[in-house]
């Protein structure tokens, strides 16, 4: 696992393929609570019964500015997290790469370059503006 | 340059004797040029002889002195220690291989899936013809293009000494492997499409990759096994779905007109 959170002194693939895995278990966990949170909506998780005072209880929890806080976040690692997603499978289809040539010193590696490394930035950038309006919109 | 040294901060481990790995400190006399491998042989003739490191060419080619340098996955030989950053030289084993003794970690393993990728021409057609060949497989230089990088894989263990994958799956065949085994599927000459395929689309196999690309970062000799990998991907997709590429025959053999390939008539 300690090899998954040493990133140190390399490439930006490394920080995104890191990000990707720490993202992934935020969005598990938020699923997971999620549908404890709506679950209130038909009784609760614990089976008191619809009620409008349930649904209420549970929406509760995420009206304050800790559970506000709580959602930009969530904003944030599902934007990053579902275009890092879609850049992953183009690579995976080999569609962002230039083609296999002869390599040249000093070498450097071309599946490191061109679109791929764009799209990390847009998935950075992207997160950061969607966290920022979802903050407009919450905290605002 | 005259009179200034470097500080090699090594770690030192001997399975058969410690119970845990040290870090010791040597200093050498700095000269131009200087190598992490040339201070580390001036520490195992001048210092401490019972440093254990392996070397051979000293020219990147042979790809045994692959080590971790200051945090990065290199080959010693080819890092010349004006190119780190100034102060002690933090040199360990590469990860995700058994130790040996201090540098020297085991490489078997590493071998045996290199093997395991069938890293050598397969022809059902014609199985004869690698035996006792008649003549050459007729193949385009655009053909060559398509694999020709990943042949230059020395072997040297260091993209799977940085791959995070590596050191979370102790089953994966590693980015070596891998390149090696798209290598071959992308070669026109090649039969054994479906064998390959079997070894690298199952349960620990090529979708284990999830492209970190420290492979290709650290690559001494630009074989991009990233890419290789990716690629690999694609042609296993391709070759599993209903509208994708169809199953290639191996390239035909030309004749050699001047005889056999030894020039006998």
């Amino acid at each position: 696992m300690a090899g998954w959170f040493d990133p140190r002194r390399t490439n930006i693939e490394r920080w995104a393929y890191t990000f990707q895995r720490v993202t992934g278990l935020a969005v598990l966990a938020y699923v997971v609570a999620h549908i404890g949170d709506t679950s209130f909506f038909v009784g609760g998780p614990f089976g008191e019964g619809p009620s409008r005072a349930s649904w209420a209880a549970g929406l509760s929890v995420t009206e304050s500015l800790l559970g506000h806080l709580v959602l930009v976040m969530v904003v944030l690692v599902v934007v990053y997290h579902g275009i890092n997603g879609v850049r992953l499978i183009l690579s995976e289809y080999g569609v962002i790469f230039d083609k296999p040539s002869r390599p040249d010193y000093p070498y450097r590696a071309k599946s490191l370059r061109a679109v791929q490394r764009h799209l990390i930035w847009v998935a950075i950038v992207g997160a950061i503006l969607a966290a920022l309006y979802s903050g407009g919109l919450l905290l605002g | 340059m005259a009179g200034e040294e470097v500080v090699l901060k090594i770690r030192r481990f001997d399975p058969s004797l410690d119970e845990r790995p040290r870090v010791e400190a040597f200093a050498v006399p700095l000269k131009e040029g200087m190598t992490v491998l040339d201070a580390l042989i001036y520490v195992k003739s001048r210092l401490d002889h019972g440093l254990a490191v392996r070397f051979s060419c000293r020219m990147a080619s042979c790809g045994s002195c692959g080590m971790k340098i200051d945090g990065r996955a290199r080959l010693a030989c080819e890092t010349q220690i004006s190119s780190l950053p100034r102060g002690a030289v933090a040199v360990e084993p590469m990860d995700n291989f058994p130790i040996v003794r201090d540098l020297v970690v085991d490489l078997e393993r590493f071998f045996a899936r290199h093997a395991a990728a069938m890293p050598g021409l397969v022809r059902e057609r014609d199985p004869e013809e690698q035996e006792s060949p008649t003549g050459e497989y007729l193949m385009a230089p655009g053909e060559l293009e398509s694999f020709v990088q990943f042949t230059y894989c020395i072997k040297c263990g260091l993209c799977s000494s940085s791959c995070p994958t590596a050191s979370t799956d102790a089953l994966f065949p590693g980015p070596q492997a891998l390149s090696q085994a798209y290598r071959f599927l992308a070669d026109p000459r090649d039969e054994g499409e479906e064998r390959r395929l079997e070894r690298v689309d199952a349960e620990h196999g090529v979708w284990r990759c999830h492209f970190a690309g420290t492979c290709s970062a650290v690559c001494p000799k630009g074989v991009d096994p990233a890419l290789g990998i990716q690629l690999l991907k694609r042609h296993v997709m391709s070759a599993r779905s209903p509208f994708g590429r169809k199953k290639r025959r191996g390239a035909p053999v030309f004749p050699n007109p001047n005889g056999d390939l030894l020039g006998q008539p």
